[in-house]
């Protein structure tokens, strides 16, 4: 329990709001910009990911705790300080951590001027709702806690590990309006998930004609769906499981279908907006799956002991066995192997970018990098949002960025944003093309980077591509 | 802007990734941590009649009844690990006109007794029931004995009976385990 605790709260440590790659947003220059927003304007003719290097994005936060609330240097004792955070957070605190790793991601400009794109990217996705309840319980005990209801429903978490694939057209369809999509395949690896839990668990003192207290189990329905669990358990060591996950990358694993959809419209010369919806979709989790699904009412009282007139060496009455037999009678613990389907979670992103400065491409009236009539400027304000469902509802995110681009091959744009996690969150990109090469890194909470340990949470992207521009 | 100005503007950037760190704590607190909770359980209750000490069958009097319960989670390795202290809470409430001698007597897996503890109830009345609270805290080595236990046998004695004795005792319990993880 010490290390699990350990573990948790050391993560936070070495880490980096969830999926929100609000840098990365909007940033023509980068391919990875359509798989924010589909629709995004595209200036290039063709790219090339470097394999394993497009893209690598980290994202680990907490809404409410940093390590170094926690492990912080202070005369406060440590557990003096984890229990005043466990009164602290609200069970709608939560815990997350994304990871995505581009393993290809390539495109081209084709025929009736379509961009094409494709590629397969790696997700690990988790959040978990702090169950305040049940931690103040393992913190603290009952005793102090006589007619307190702990509530069960507090357990809210979902994690998974899935590989996408993915093939997107963009296509810019009046000098004002561009607009794209992209299909993707999710093949799910492993995944779990514990939502829309309830129950409560309560200790009140008994009546006076049975026992001293009354320990209930009141309306429990608390569900752990998995899949891609079953089949590990039998597995030695930890070699095996991760050959045998890593083996169901390619379509092995549970199969799923979804689409993102974008667009950008110009609104004239200087005002331009764009909105997407990506992960609009759905696992079809059916092979190698188990549900364990506890549901009941019940209470102890103890075990009441009838003294029976037995001869010695006459085996006394099973009481224990009997308890445990009624618990799980009427709190049974049942494995169903049904076929579920999970939603994946919707990202909302939109801006409004303002654009002012000097015009980057000579006040000409044909520029290719774009057609679209707006001229290119070397600045540009705005606001962005950003939305992800998740299973206690929207977690938002709003966003003020300025965007200047320095010169052909390098530009930058720095963000402020303000969401679950702080309110003082900057971020900085920088977007360099050293000929066709493409070079992007991208950080948030740079004001924390002094010491992470203060940080609820950071998010970096980086990664390599080659570019071919427009000739 | 000139081109030479990138790299200068990537080692800036680089350094500022490089240089961040984790400042002014201390990881080593983690062995420190501890978790303390204090859980309450019922633990057993019976309700015996004066006419359970008198057999009329053969108009003997029977002066100790006797039962046995497993209690499997005591022995258990992780209770044996962390619990730090017991304290057991006995609510007699006696209506019958006799004292009685109440012994708990825990037993492992062999059979060996661990540990015992006994008490004494004090005697009442049909009109007016005594309560006889009896608390035992068990800490240090005894938490030791108590945790090579699986069963415990409770055994009621009873001076002298008669057939026509009255009335009720009554027992109610429970259990604090002070744990630490």
């Amino acid at each position: 329990m010490r290390y699990l605790l350990t573990c948790l709260f050391a993560l936070w440590a070495f880490t980096i709001i969830a999926q929100n790659k609000q840098v990365l947003y909007g940033v023509e220059e980068i391919p990875q910009a359509l798989l924010l927003n589909p629709g995004s304007i595209v200036t290039q003719k063709s790219h090339y990911g470097v394999p394993f290097l497009s893209q690598i994005h980290i994202n680990v936060g907490s809404s409410g705790v940093s390590a170094f609330d926690i492990f912080g240097e202070s005369s406060i004792d440590i557990n003096t300080r984890i229990r005043n955070k466990i009164f602290e957070l609200e069970n709608t605190d939560f815990f997350t951590a994304t990871q995505q790793l581009e393993l290809i991601n390539f495109g081209w400009r084709g025929k009736n001027n379509l961009y094409y794109s494709a590629g397969i990217y790696q997700e690990f996705d988790f959040i978990t709702y702090f169950p305040r309840d049940l931690a103040i319980l393992a913190w603290e005990g009952n005793r102090d806690y006589i007619d307190y209801e702990f509530d069960l429903g507090e357990i809210s978490t979902t994690g998974d590990f899935l590989t996408v694939y993915h093939f997107g057209i963009n296509k810019q369809l009046t000098k004002k309006l561009t607009a794209g999509i992209r299909a993707k395949i999710y093949s799910s690896m492993f995944s779990y998930r514990s939502t829309n839990n309830r129950g409560s668990f309560v200790t009140r003192l008994g009546d006076g004609d049975v026992n001293i207290y009354e320990h209930t189990l009141q309306d429990v329905d608390v569900t752990v769906e998995t899949s891609g669990y079953a089949s590990l358990r039998e597995l030695d060591g930890s070699g095996e499981v991760i050959s045998n996950v890593l083996g169901r990358a390619f379509f092995g694993g549970n199969i799923g279908v979804g689409v993102d959809l974008g667009a950008t419209y110009t609104i004239s010369d200087k005002l331009t907006a764009s909105a997407s919806l990506i992960d609009v979709g759905a696992i079809f989790h059916t092979k190698d799956v188990e549900t364990y699904r506890a549901t009941g009412t019940y209470t102890l009282d103890g075990i009441e002991l009838i003294f029976p007139p037995i001869e010695d060496g006459e085996p006394a009455l099973p009481y224990y066995s009997d308890l445990e037999d009624e618990i799980e009678r009427e709190v049974p613990i049942d494995t169903l192997n049904n076929s579920y389907t999970q939603f994946r979670p919707i990202k909302i992103n939109a801006s409004l970018k303002y654009d002012f400065g000097r015009s980057m491409d000579g006040g000409g009236d044909c520029d290719c990098r774009n057609m679209g009539g707006n001229v290119s400027r070397n600045q540009a304000v705005g606001i962005q949002y950003y939305g992800i469902s998740r299973p206690k509802g929207m977690q938002m995110a709003g966003t003020l960025f300025y965007y200047r681009r320095f010169t052909d091959f390098l530009s930058a744009k720095a963000t402020y944003t303000v969401d679950s996690y702080s309110t003082n969150n900057v971020g900085l990109g920088l977007f360099a093309d050293i000929g066709n090469f493409n070079f992007y890194i991208a950080a948030d909470n740079l004001i924390k980077y002094g010491n992470l340990a203060k940080a609820k949470s950071i998010s970096l992207q980086l990664g390599f591509n080659i570019i071919i521009d427009e000739e | 802007m000139k081109k030479t100005l990138i790299i200068p503007i990537l080692v800036v950037f680089a350094i500022l990734m490089l240089s961040s760190c984790i400042r002014d704590t201390d990881f080593e607190q983690a062995d420190d941590i501890a978790l303390t909770p204090v859980v309450e359980l019922d633990l057993i209750y019976f309700n015996l009649l004066a006419a359970d000490f008198f057999d009329e069958n053969t108009s003997t009097q029977i002066l100790t009844v006797r039962d046995t319960t497993e209690i499997r989670f005591l022995d258990d390795t992780e209770i044996q690990e962390s619990l730090k202290r017991v304290e057991f809470y006995f609510k007699f409430t006696n209506s019958i006109s006799r004292e009685f001698q109440v012994d708990f007597q825990f037993l492992n897996e062999q059979n060996d007794t661990t540990y015992t503890t006994q008490t004494n109830v004090a005697s009442g009345s049909v009109t007016t029931p005594v309560i006889t609270e009896f608390i035992k805290n068990v800490e240090g080595e005894e938490i030791l004995e108590l945790t090579q236990a699986s069963r415990v046998i409770v055994s009621v004695t009873i001076p002298s009976s008669s057939a026509n004795l009255e009335g009720e005792l009554n027992l109610q319990s429970k259990t604090t385990y002070y744990l630490e993880f």
